[in-house]
């Protein structure tokens, strides 16, 4: 039954607009967080927007949290007024699913410094953009249309140094705030499999 | 338990990254016990997942991460890429990835130097990484093995295991695949058509897949849609790209499915075309061009056609009968002729048939082995007979039995009976002897591939169930012929030399190159047995003595005929168990892992380095021209190519002065990277000898079988310029 409604969804989602894709308009889509809000993404039109696929159970997310170098850069985003929505696509059934609390608590433990949790259990979302790996990046200039995809660096590896690193999400965002094409569109992400439902 | 497990590990997650996965177990494993400086030893790291659990290939495909080898080995030792097994598509189909269940091991060739010195070796190595099920962790852990280096090659208990691992690589083989994108690129994704010509297949297939190599630019997705067309498989994929150009060139492995064959996969490279090539050129085969210098009318570059190559095989076949290992069955055949020439020619005609008989059942039994080897998913070669030590042991015995007959130690007629019952006898026996004739020269015959043969052989290995038996036949047809025609115009049988008393003296003359082919064939065997071989030669005295009793006390004895009869049978029974099963274990033979040792390079002669593809293109990226000689111990053929056409000093000094690598290709244990190229230029067994030029964009020259000095250093003289 949920498969069907996932389904759907995603099928209606996937009519209404055309498969993400790098230069188009990105596909927008009404989801709920954490604490229950509704979050829109076309109701972010003018600011820039991070999406970023997630799940702290695998350890490629893992290592960019635990070395600090997701928040250093979520703080930095968000002083220049960047909207960062963090996806969580992982299936109730994984135990890597965290609920609403679990969720909360830790947001708080981790610093993460994001507009938004977005639970996504159901993986509309996940599936809408695409997303394939924890992490996978996105990001949405002011005029809503996508700009990158793909992996966090070019280190595709769960042990690296985050700073030692090539960004590309800071990358993209550096450009665009400076008014210049963004240098890489498009990588291929990595990391674990996204968690979704069956 | 494990529920538990996972249950803390997702509370302490965060602590759990760093420490060892507990969910796969890793050891490294080796081919050899003991190996000698210049050989290659397969190291094998074996990776036992729990249920559930799954690591990744090479190309992890959407998530996921190839597990690492970080080598940490002793001066002098030296690793090679890792060689992986054909993986699995695995679920969800939205994010797929390549991976293993339950077991993989990892092959890595290491090569010893040359001036290795003798003593224990330390292996060390760093295995990292990716272990998913529902969460996915990374694992890391550090392996050991010793190996000793010395002055022989001692294959280790699990080299029989890592061989089996290794049968899992795909191997590389041109299968002239032809690619093509289906429309202009409209934005970052683009249908590619991949199309594979199924004349090298030659099994219906079932199903098809095409699991691509990791690109950092691009990424061949997994979905494949699959379209069977009559003569070719064609599988619709989509091609990401994430930045530059689109991809020209694409690699990774083809594989495909076919009932009662199993799975295939192989390693091969293609260029993308922007659009569909013209009809013919799909269709094209591939067919290595063949130079002239070879004599073989494939000029035009096409598949050779049936009849042609049907012509080739019964030429072949002809030819076979003065091939160097079937010359002393030739002996046993002149001998029954000159003894049947004085019957009436009306016998002499049914006998000349019967043998023709013998000849084709033999063959045809062997279109039988080769199909049913097929079938078991092997590339089958010619002389693959010769490469069972089980089949050894039992021919050599076999031509020890028919030296010793020739020499009259016992005679296969009997005689001492009444004239009556002689001719009748005489005449069966004639008929038996006649087919068994027929039998033993196709058994001999085998490891040697005259020119014609090869690559008519080569083509029927391509080919489906009922051309291989075509193909077969028509050997046999060749083989047999002589003798048939011979048979029925009695007028040619005139020029036979007239029977006399000389025909014993000559018969036993001829024992002496049927002992030479037992000395041959128990040559062969050590290399099986290792000193242990010792045993096949007290086995061979004793079945010996045992002949000798049966034909000296129970044939033309008076007396004591049932003693002489019991003694010979528990000869024969004891020699066997003795020597054969408790001594010579000639069932669980000694299996020297393949490229092991070929390595070696004689004093002064020419400094032969192991044959592989990458060795290939190597030497021809920094513009040397290439001589490759594809040889086995067991094929005569090639040995006497290169005793008076290789291996010779012009040869030598020509190499040198061309500045040309040198690279041998063992086949003696039947490595599948070597049938693959075998294959390639139509070949079903060795010798194959190719000159490569040294213009790297030029075709090799592919030599005849039957070599001369002068074949190999015109050859060698085109290759320089």
């Amino acid at each position: 039954m949920k498969k069907t409604f996932v389904l759907l969804t995603t099928m209606a989602l996937a009519l209404a607009v055309q498969a993400v894709e790098v230069g188009k308009p990105a596909p927008d889509f009404t989801a709920t967080d954490i604490n229950g809000k509704t979050v829109k993404l076309s109701d972010y039109k003018g600011k820039i927007v991070v999406i970023e696929s997630y799940n702290s159970d695998c350890p490629y997310c893992h290592n960019q949290y635990q070395t600090g170098a997701m928040q250093a850069l979520q703080k930095d985003l968000a002083a220049k007024g960047v909207v960062w929505l963090l996806v969580n696509s992982v299936n109730p059934k994984n135990f890597s699913h965290r609920t609403a609390e679990q969720a909360k608590a830790e947001m708080a433990s981790e610093k993460m410094d994001v507009t938004a949790w977005i639970d996504d259990s159901s993986g509309a979302v996940g599936h809408l953009y695409s997303m394939k790996t924890t992490p996978h990046m996105f990001v949405i200039d002011k005029n809503g249309v996508l700009v990158y995809d793909g992996a966090i660096d070019d280190q595709p590896d769960p042990f690296h140094d985050p700073s030692k690193a090539k960004n590309y999400v800071s990358g993209a965002i550096d450009a665009l705030l400076a008014g210049k094409p963004v240098p890489v569109a498009q990588t291929k992400p990595y990391g674990c499999s996204v968690k979704y439902a069956d | 338990m494990r529920r538990i497990g996972i249950f803390l590990a997702a509370c302490f997650c965060l602590a759990a990254f760093t420490a060892n996965a507990a969910h796969t177990q890793v050891n490294l494993l080796l081919s050899a016990d003991t190996a000698r400086p210049g050989d290659t030893v397969l190291a094998g790291v074996d990776m036992k997942m729990e249920p559930g659990w799954h690591t990744y290939w090479k190309n992890p495909g959407e998530a996921g991460m190839a597990t690492k080898i970080e080598w940490q080995l002793p001066p002098g030792v030296t690793a090679g890429e890792i060689q992986w097994p054909l993986p699995e598509k695995l679920p969800p189909a939205e994010v797929t990835t390549y991976g293993y269940n339950d077991e993989v091991m990892l092959i890595v060739p290491l090569t010893l130097a040359t001036n290795l010195s003798p003593g224990p070796l330390d292996l060390k190595a760093k295995v990292s990484w990716l272990e998913c099920k529902e969460v996915c962790i990374p694992g890391s852990v550090d392996v050991a093995a010793s190996l000793n280096a010395g002055m022989e090659t001692k294959a280790s208990a699990v080299a029989a295991a890592i061989e089996a691992w290794k049968k899992q690589v795909p191997t590389l083989f041109d299968l002239s695949v032809s690619a093509w994108w289906e429309k202009p690129a409209n934005d970052d994704t683009r249908p590619l058509i991949i199309s594979f010509p199924t004349k090298r297949i030659s099994a219906e297939v079932a199903s098809a897949d095409f699991f691509p190599n990791a690109y950092e630019q691009f990424e061949v997705q997994a979905p494949t849609e699959t379209n069977l067309k009559d003569g070719e498989i064609r599988l619709r994929k989509f091609v990401k790209k994430f930045s530059g150009d689109w991809p020209n060139e694409i690699s990774g492995v083809f594989l495909y499915h076919a009932p009662h064959y199993g799975t295939n996969a192989f390693e091969i490279k293609f260029h993308v075309s922007s659009n569909e090539p013209a009809g013919e050129t799909t269709s094209r085969t591939g067919v290595a061009p063949v130079s002239n210098l070879s004599g073989q009318n494939t000029a035009t570059g096409r598949m050779p056609v049936l009849p042609l190559m049907l012509l080739y095989a019964f030429i072949g076949g002809l030819i076979l009968n003065v091939m160097p290992c079937v010359l002393p069955v030739i002996a046993l055949k002149i001998l029954g002729f000159i003894n049947h020439a004085q019957h009436e020619p009306r016998r002499v005609r049914a006998l000349g048939l019967i043998y023709a008989a013998g000849v084709l059942a033999s063959f045809l039994a062997l279109a039988a082995v080769v199909i049913s080897v097929k079938a078991a998913g092997h590339h089958a070669g010619w002389g693959m007979q010769f490469g069972s030590p089980e089949f050894i042991v039992c021919l050599t015995t076999l031509i020890m039995l028919v030296a010793l007959n020739l020499f009259g130690v016992f005679e296969v007629t009997l005689g001492g009976r009444t004239l009556s019952a002689a001719g009748q006898l005489a005449a069966k026996q004639g008929a038996a002897g006649a087919f068994f004739n027929g039998l033993l020269a196709t058994a001999l015959a085998t490891p040697c591939t005259a020119p014609f043969l090869a690559p008519a052989l080569g083509f029927a290995f391509a080919q489906k169930s009922s051309l291989i038996f075509l193909i077969f036949l028509f050997v046999g047809l060749g083989l047999a012929a002589p003798y048939v025609v011979l048979s029925w115009n009695s007028a040619w049988l005139k020029f036979l030399p007239k029977p006399g008393a000389w025909m014993e003296k000559f018969k036993i003359a001829m024992g002496f190159p049927m002992l030479l082919t037992a000395v041959w064939l128990f040559n062969l065997a050590a290399d099986d047995y290792g000193t242990n071989v010792l045993w096949l030669g007290v086995f061979l005295v004793l079945m010996s003595f045992a002949a000798w009793i049966f034909g000296e006390f129970v044939q033309r004895g008076r007396a004591g005929k049932d003693i002489a009869l019991v003694i010979v049978f528990l000869l024969a029974v004891g020699g066997y168990a003795f020597a054969l099963e408790s001594q010579l274990h000639w069932r669980e033979p000694v299996t020297v892992p393949d490229s092991a040792g070929t390595s070696r390079a004689a004093p002064d002669g020419i400094a032969w380095q192991p044959w592989s593809p990458e060795a290939v293109a190597q030497a021809r990226a920094t513009g040397r021209p290439v001589l490759v000689d594809f040889t086995a111990n067991w094929c005569l053929t090639c040995q006497v190519n290169k005793k008076i056409a290789i291996e010779i000093p012009s040869v030598r000094k020509k190499l040198k002065e061309i500045n040309a690598v040198a690279l041998v290709g063992d086949y003696t244990h039947f490595p599948d990277s070597i049938t693959a190229e075998l294959n390639r230029f139509n070949r079903a067994g060795v010798p194959l000898v190719l000159v490569y030029p040294k213009n790297s964009e030029a075709e090799p020259i592919v030599l005849p079988a039957v070599l001369t000095p002068g074949i190999v250093l015109d050859a060698l003289d085109g290759a320089a310029h």
